[in-house]
């Protein structure tokens, strides 16, 4: 299940961001998603909060040690989608 | 003698009646005296007349350079002025078609000339504005520049006193809708009495056929020229194929002019070399008309034309003084940089552009140069998207050997070129949307305008498209287009699961609708014939697709090869039927 999560949240990151040169299988998911890694910015992570206010329900604090923690990868995203999700 | 060869003495009413006005260097072509060219300015006010009394303002677009030079002076002799799109594109007519009383020539729901009868001459006020012209510049909306008799009548006289026509043929390879054109292909001739090409010759086989024909002229032919000057551009000048046979350019090319864009050092030379006569290049702009000249031969730095005054400030930005301007006592800055020089000065580029990315204030100039110090980088063009708020573009032109070619070979460079820019920019502030060129993208003036971006970047809008990176053409009915396939296309959602590859069919989709766009191609298709996809067309894919149009008694056959570094991944036949093939300009 984790699987398809991550699947899924991938797309996610990829057409929110619109990031033209990356496919899914671009993304490790242990990898930093901010910075090095896939090398996303501030802006971003607000796009991407957003985002998954929209898909999942899910409302995170902007610019907490909190949110910085689960958006470190994309494993810690899955994780965090599925505690909190409500759609 | 000059005071009657300006706009305002209209020079046209007294040329000789048997003399040439326009000549046709086309096999069995005639030619047109000035006695038939006011017979056509009388059919044009004969139609103009039964629309509405003088006073007008009528949008005038027209391919063929004596029709549009007929329709002209008789909206002018009537009482009118003239609006000239700077292109005939649909949406460009609209906005501009609110401004005038109906649209005159060959464009949709354009007016024709009547039948020929004897013209009616006005008065031409120098103060009248004779036409309004449209910018196009890389980035905001078009701009409605108004020049009166006067204005362009200062920037007339100039030319004349420096390169007069003698009675040479002017030959075009530029569009009369832009300022450079108009004066240097039409009002000139006009003004000057000397003959004018009956159509515009764009393309090399072209102009190389009629210097032969004008070469060829019997010695007994009083009415025929004996030499020609040519209008040109750099996009043309640069693609002059040496192959041709151009002895008899060395014999009749009196003067090259070229303007739109500085020619590089090595594209000068080359046209010296192919048709034996150095090049004449005009720096200016819409707004301000010529501001100074140079031939690369001699100087690389830019003489001011004659009565324009130059001087630059603290940051280096040009301004000038010019009698072809609205208020001739004014000075105008300019986005120019300039560095004087004894009897002239040189272009350092465009100041410094600045834009807010994000909130932030960011030197685009700055993070161009930076992207042109990485390696493979010929010239690079970070740019704010009209679509995009936040992120920024960018157009990279690579040295053939760096263009990538599929998905890993471009997220690669990508990498690359963030890397490098990440070192003195903020994250935010990079550009997100990279289109790697092997030339630069041009129009006609040989600009990089706002519809070439658009173009480069519509992919983002509409995510059927394929990544549009440039065309070349080879003559009229051939041209090679590259292409990239999104990652993110449309069509490959789901085709197939865990294995996305385009399907055959979007390909043939993409070939019709760019035969449409560059080879004008209008007609209606018919069938396929020996279709194949040998290769798997695969997202992130770098292609050519060429495109052959091949006319024939039903309509025609367009032929299709799209080919990338793995080989062919499609190619076949399409066949239309009465089909026309437009302008490919």
């Amino acid at each position: 299940m984790t699987n398809a999560l991550e699947t899924e949240l991938k797309q996610l990151i990829i057409d929110t961001l619109e990031l033209e040169d990356v496919t899914p299988e671009d993304i490790d998911p242990d990898e930093p998603l901010f910075v090095e890694g896939l090398g996303l910015d501030s802006i971003d992570a607000l796009e991407l909060g957003l985002a998954l206010q929209k898909t999942y329900g899910i409302k995170l604090e902007a610019d907490s040690e909190e949110t910085r923690r689960h958006f470190a990868n994309l494993k810690s995203l899955a994780a965090l989608v599925e505690a909190r999700r409500v759609k | 003698m000059t005071r009657q060869r300006r706009l305002v003495d209209a020079p046209w009413r007294h040329a000789p009646s048997q003399g040439t006005m326009g000549w046709n260097g086309d096999f069995g072509g005639s030619r047109i005296s000035w006695a038939g060219f006011r017979e056509r300015i009388g059919a044009w006010q004969r139609r103009l007349d039964k629309l509405a009394p003088p006073g007008q303002r009528w949008l005038l677009y027209h391919s063929d350079p004596v029709a549009f030079a007929a329709a002209l002076i008789a909206l002018w002799e009537r009482g009118d002025s003239a609006v000239l799109p700077a292109d005939d594109r649909p949406e460009t007519l609209d906005t501009l078609s609110r401004l005038a009383t109906a649209r005159l020539g060959e464009v949709t729901g354009g007016l024709l000339a009547d039948v020929d009868q004897a013209p009616r001459w006005g008065d031409l006020r120098p103060d009248r504005v004779a036409v309004s012209l449209f910018t196009s510049g890389s980035t905001g909306d078009p701009k409605q520049l108004d020049k009166s008799f006067a204005q362009l009548d200062a920037e007339l006289a100039a030319h004349l006193a420096l390169w007069p026509l003698d009675g040479r043929l002017v030959i075009s390879q530029v569009s009369h809708q832009h300022i450079y054109g108009l004066l240097f292909a039409i009002l000139r001739p006009l003004c000057e009495g000397a003959p004018m090409a009956t159509r515009a010759c764009r393309y090399p086989e072209t102009l190389s056929a009629w210097l032969q024909r004008l070469d060829n002229v019997s010695e007994d032919d009083i009415q025929a020229p004996r030499s020609a000057v040519l209008i040109s551009a750099p996009p043309p000048l640069e693609r002059l194929p040496a192959e041709l046979d151009w002895h008899p350019a060395r014999e009749r090319l009196a003067r090259i002019h070229s303007s739109g864009a500085p020619l590089s050092a090595a594209a000068s030379a080359h046209a010296r070399t192919v048709l034996g006569i150095g090049v004449s290049e005009i720096y200016g702009s819409s707004e301000t008309g010529g501001i100074a000249w140079r031939d690369q031969q001699f100087n690389d730095h830019w003489a001011p034309l004659p009565g324009i005054e130059i001087r630059n400030d603290a940051e280096g930005r040009l301004w000038l003084r010019s009698p072809f301007l609205a208020d001739p006592s004014a000075w105008e800055c300019q986005a120019d940089r300039i560095a004087p020089v004894a009897d002239g000065f040189r272009l350092l580029g465009r100041s410094d552009r600045i834009a807010k990315v994000g909130g932030k204030r960011l030197s685009l100039t700055g993070m161009d140069r930076s992207l042109e110090t990485c390696h493979g980088v010929l010239q690079a063009r970070t740019l704010p998207l009209a679509t995009r708020d936040n992120r920024l573009g960018a157009i990279v032109q690579l040295a053939a050997e760096c263009i990538p070619h599929d998905h890993a070979t471009r997220r690669e460079l990508i990498q690359a070129l963030r890397a490098r820019l990440l070192s003195a920019f903020e994250p935010t502030v990079i550009p997100r949307y990279w289109r790697f060129v092997e030339t630069w993208p041009t129009n006609a003036q040989g600009k990089l305008s706002a519809e070439i971006v658009a173009l480069l970047f519509a992919d983002l809008q509409d995510r059927r498209l394929p990544r549009w990176l440039g065309v070349e053409n080879n003559g009229a009915q051939a041209c090679r287009v590259a292409l990239e396939v999104p990652e993110r296309l449309a069509y490959c959602q789901g085709h197939f699961p865990g294995q996305p590859v385009v399907p055959g069919v979007v390909t043939l989709q993409w070939a019709a609708s760019l035969a449409r766009r560059h080879l004008g191609l209008d007609g209606s298709f018919h069938r396929l014939e020996r279709v194949k996809f040998p290769q798997l067309l695969l997202p992130g894919d770098r292609v050519w697709l060429s495109l052959t149009w091949r006319p024939d008694a039903e309509g025609g056959r367009l032929v299709i090869d799209l080919s990338g570094q793995r080989g062919c991944h499609a190619s076949g036949r399409m066949h239309y039927v009465a089909t026309e093939i437009g302008d490919a300009s």
